[in-house]
């Protein structure tokens, strides 16, 4: 029966649902975990890289424009004032990222000055929304952590999924095992984290639902957007590989160490 | 009265050793009479490359936003910092496409641009207002005290200048030939490009 | 004949317009409001100016007809534009525009509309306090687009006398009894001097209380 109202994402089902859209949430929660956390001086992603293998080619992972790191495989500078971390279908998440670029460089063209972070979220779920409307088209198989910065609101963490939904978090979790994280978040978080814990609690996460045993650059990404208050603007930046073992390092996560102890 | 004249405001730009400057006064006026002293057509591109755009006020702003905006996405898109050449020829080709309603700016690019070893040369440019590139080893004038800026650079260039030399030189170059410019004037901006830094400073200028 | 002033002082902006309505040589009104609040910080004073500033200029898109720059009817059919999308913008977003996005956003349309077959011939100063870094803000914008923020400015043939005074006693740390001290020179000087003075103004502040108007 429910076949029937599969086929088209337009169509509601019997029981007033809408399976493509479902089908593409379901997507989601089988990729790569993102996780966001909201400090009060910051906001820290992080994401479990699913697509590695010693014959990948890293080497167009380049130097990084702008200074903050250039891009990684999940995550994306947007705006100077916010990154993105993308859970689903890479090359729906690539096209979206590029849309939301767009975006924030027509809000600075318009208005001299970044654009609000929930304003790009909206944005986002408004061309979301639409592929769930619209006939013949599928809808966007990706979910999106936005962290970022405006002066309204200070530091936010929002989730958008394919639907079109969002909402604002203080701490969330995307991709798979995300009902664990998002446990462990709820009885780990407290209310006035500084970016350092933030950073703890991310890797402690990180480490618990990830389906290797140890952490290491090669299947993480992280994340973090702070205020500089020299420059007096948000500062983002997506770690390198070197610096992510770096902070592995020095929160005692490491591989090596655990290597190290076993010997 | 032609609408590059309108506003008033002048632009410079020279090559040292191993470093570039570009300067520019603060006027912005309607015609004859004054309006601000305090109004910038120099910005930076990126922390190696400046724009000075003299010419029409809107279109300085205009024309600011828009390179803004495309920089902003070649440098998120591509990972990388553009180049000098690569730039000017963006604002050379912007231009041109508004050949039949131009825009009335004639903008001046200065900047290091990095050879594949690594290496910073020199690099400056002037345009007029549809886009036809001047490229230049010495230095290159445009805005409304042009003819009296290349008199006094004519004279006061040499090559070779050290960062500290080349801002004395650019400094004196743009004050004395604004003085003689009724629209240009009213304060001055200096930007010194080395290969760690830029310095920036305003300078005292006649306020008359 | 039309003219504006502005200033700002010690965590205020005062925004002075005279109040005429005048169709060719013919006064029709004298008691307009020409400064519009955009929003609870926010106020802009527009003017149709005829006049030098844009009957010399030469574009293809200024009127030819010189008798066309004395119609002003397009100011406030632009004033009513901007008002009522900086107003869109807060009902969609609960927070208001800051100072400088709504001038930016102002200017874009002015410059927009300047390349237009039919552009708005509007000079607007826009007086605003910030609320995120507490500054008072004042912008010169004109019809051509130009912006540029500024200690104080004034659109009209009033500008020729008012600004060399403001530039001789404006102080940008002066309490508001002192600005408006200032502001009555200006409207002294040009009474005074222009053959067409108009006679009243009506003069509004913004500072972090909001937008008032006050009795000079």
């Amino acid at each position: 029966m429910a076949r029937r109202y599969d086929s088209r994402t337009t169509i509601f089902s019997p029981e007033g649902r809408l399976y493509q859209i479902e089908y593409a949430m379901e997507a989601i929660s089988h990729a790569g975990t993102v996780l966001g956390v909201l400090a009060k001086d910051g906001v820290v992603l992080a994401a479990e890289k699913r697509v590695t293998g010693k014959l990948l080619d890293l080497s167009s992972a380049k130097e990084g424009g702008g200074g903050y790191g250039g891009s990684g495989e999940k995550m994306f500078l947007i705006n100077s004032n916010v990154i993105g971390g993308v859970a689903g279908i890479t090359s729906d998440a690539n096209s979206l990222v590029n849309y939301a670029r767009s975006v924030a460089q027509r809000y600075l063209l318009q208005y001299n000055q970044d654009i609000p972070v929930e304003q790009l979220a909206q944005r986002l779920c408004d061309m979301k929304q639409g592929y769930t409307q619209y006939g013949g088209l599928r809808p966007f198989g990706v979910s999106i952590l936005y962290a970022g910065y405006d002066p309204h609101y200070r530091f936010q963490l929002y989730h958008s999924d394919p639907s079109g939904n969002y909402s604002g978090w203080k701490a969330t979790c995307i991709g798979a095992n995300n009902g664990t994280a998002q446990s462990l978040l709820k009885q780990e978080y407290k209310d006035d984290m500084s970016i350092d814990d933030a950073i703890k609690l991310v890797l402690k996460v990180m480490s618990r639902t990830m389906d290797s045993t140890t952490l290491g650059s090669e299947k993480l990404e992280i994340a973090v957007l702070t205020y500089d208050e020299a420059a007096k603007k948000p500062k983002a930046k997506i770690y390198k590989p070197i610096e992510i073992d770096g902070l592995l390092l020095m929160h005692e996560m490491s591989k090596k160490i655990e290597e190290a102890m076993k010997a | 009265m032609s609408a590059l004249e309108y506003n008033g405001g002048s632009v410079i730009a020279m090559v040292g050793k191993d470093c570039v400057a570009i300067a520019s006064d603060l006027r912005l006026g309607t015609q004859a009479l004054g309006i601000s002293s305090n109004f910038q057509r120099v910005f930076p591109m990126t922390d190696r490359l400046y724009v000075g755009l003299p010419g029409l006020g809107t279109d300085v702003t205009t024309l600011y936003e828009r390179f803004r905006y495309r920089v902003n996405m070649y440098t998120i898109k591509e990972e990388r910092e553009i180049n000098p050449e690569t730039f000017a020829h963006m604002v050379s080709s912007t231009l041109y496409q508004h050949r039949f309603g131009p825009y009335f700016i004639e903008p001046v690019v200065a900047g290091l641009s990095k050879s594949p070893t690594g290496a910073l040369k020199p690099f400056i440019a002037a345009m007029d207002l549809i886009g036809c590139i001047n490229f230049a080893k010495d230095f290159v004038v445009a805005g409304t005290a042009s003819s009296k800026l290349y008199g006094v650079a004519e004279g006061l260039w040499e090559p070779d200048l050290e960062p500290e030399d080349l801002f004395e030189t650019i400094s004196q170059t743009l004050l004395n030939a604004v003085d003689r410019d009724a629209f240009s004037g009213w304060g001055a901006v200096v930007h010194v490009i080395t290969k760690d830094r830029v310095i920036s400073r305003t300078l005292k200028a006649r306020m008359d | 004949m039309e003219t504006s002033f502005a200033l700002t002082g010690k965590g205020y902006v005062i925004v002075a317009a005279d109040t005429t309505a005048a169709r060719s040589i013919v006064k029709m009104k004298d008691d307009q409001d020409k400064i519009k609040e955009l929003g609870s910080h926010l106020l802009m004073a527009y003017s149709g100016e005829p006049g030098p500033s844009n009957a010399y200029i030469i574009m293809p898109t200024q009127p030819t007809d010189p008798l066309l720059s004395f119609y002003s009817g397009d100011t406030i059919q632009f004033a009513e534009y901007v008002e009522r999308n900086i107003r869109l913008y807060q009902i969609r977003h609960l927070y208001p525009l800051r100072p400088s996005a709504a001038a930016s956003w102002i200017r874009r349309s002015l410059a927009v509309s300047l390349r237009s077959r039919n552009a708005f011939t509007v000079n607007l100063l826009i007086g605003g306090y910030d609320l995120a870094d507490h500054k008072p803000t004042l912008y010169w914008i004109d019809y051509l687009g130009t912006v540029v923020e500024v200690p104080f400015a004034a659109h009209g043939y009033g500008s020729y006398f008012a600004l060399s005074l403001l530039d001789r006693y404006h102080n940008p740390d002066a309490t508001l009894e002192e600005g408006l001290a200032t502001l009555k020179r200006c409207i002294n000087e040009v009474s005074k001097r222009l053959v067409v003075s108009p006679d009243r103004y009506k003069v509004k502040v913004v500072d972090k209380d909001g937008v008032r108007e006050v009795e000079l």
